[in-house]
């Protein structure tokens, strides 16, 4: 009989392991007299590819600035 | 009208080759905007699509100029044009994404280290698409590699299907730079069209791919020279496959 205290470690599936599963807030400006602000987000395990993702998807303005912040880095201060 | 056109039917024929093979990367391309494996990664194939594209669009013009265009005036034009001097690997569509990250990452990336030797061009036309091109295809890099990193690391099939990818275009590749003494490439090379020969152009593009592909473990018949810190081909390229009019393997 098996001990059902094991922990049972399945390989991960395959379709999870090309799933991104890092997150990164775009945040970007379009004139230098405005803050940065959120205008998405982009799912990239290496941020080179996210810095690629991020410019792709968010180019339909001619933006000035844009960063990338990791979502886990995030520090809730008071939550909704 | 042209008043008077230029002579040069090695450059026409590189010319010919590189804006057959930006059209023919970005048809391939464009098939797997919505069939990317993810949202972001099918974004980032639209995007690179319309890069190709427009890189054709602004070669396909200039063969205009040369009197090698009167023979054949049909042939200028992408609408009308029945010569295919892209690669042969690009004459199918691709049979998944790993095809399409291997292009991205192997043939692009030949392509643009074409375009490097010609950023301080002799022909003008040239120069200033050379270094617009170069510019935009640093994304298309980033993208190729960061893609041939997850799918190498995803292991079993992903893996083995990815490095089945690449070494379909390895050597057609190679051989788009020419044999040692093309007198294509020669030629461009001796006006100061581009700045290196065919072998150089090579070596210049195997330090670009190989740490990639050697950190990965993915191997290929290439050897790292340590005493001038090179990575150098170690086994003889098809060459007697070489089509030399259209730059590509039968």
């Amino acid at each position: 009989m098996s001990n059902t205290n094991e922990a049972v470690v399945s390989p991960p599936r395959r379709r999870d392991t090309l799933n991104e599963r890092h997150v990164w807030q775009v945040y970007a400006r379009r004139k230098y007299d405005e803050p940065l602000h959120e205008i998405g987000n982009v799912m990239a395990d290496d941020v080179e590819l996210a810095k690629v993702y991020a410019r792709s998807i968010y180019d339909e303005f001619s933006w000035i600035e844009m960063v990338l912040i990791p979502r886990e880095t995030i520090v809730t201060v008071i939550g909704t | 009208m042209i008043s008077k056109r230029i002579d040069n039917a090695a450059l026409f024929a590189v010319l010919s080759s590189l804006a057959d093979n930006k059209q023919a990367v970005g048809r391939r391309y464009a098939y797997w905007c919505n069939g990317a494996p993810a949202l972001e990664a099918a974004v980032a194939a639209a995007a690179m699509t319309q890069d190709e594209l427009g890189h054709a669009r602004t070669l396909y013009p200039l063969l205009e100029d040369f009197a090698q265009a009167e023979e054949a005036p049909e042939q200028i034009e992408p609408m009308t044009r029945t010569l295919h001097f892209h690669l042969a690997t690009l004459d199918e569509d691709f049979a998944g994404w790993c095809d399409f990250v291997a292009t991205n990452f192997l043939v692009d990336t030949a392509l643009t280290t074409f375009f490097e030797a010609a950023r301080d061009s002799s022909y003008d036309p040239l120069r200033q698409r050379a270094r617009k091109i170069v510019q935009e295809e640093q994304m298309h890099f980033i993208h190729g590699e960061g893609w041939v990193r997850r799918l190498a690391r995803a292991g079993g099939a992903v893996r083995k299907t990815l490095i089945a990818s690449l070494q379909r275009l390895w050597d057609e590749t190679l051989c788009w730079f020419g044999p040692a003494d093309d007198p294509i490439m020669l030629q461009l090379q001796r006006a100061d069209i581009i700045d290196a020969t065919p072998d150089e152009l090579r070596s210049r593009y195997l330090q670009k791919v190989m740490p990639i592909l050697n950190a990965l473990d993915i191997a290929f018949p290439v050897v790292f020279n340590v005493e001038n810190k090179r990575w150098e081909v170690s086994q003889a390229l098809p060459w007697e496959r070489w089509l030399a009019v259209s730059r590509r393997l039968e």
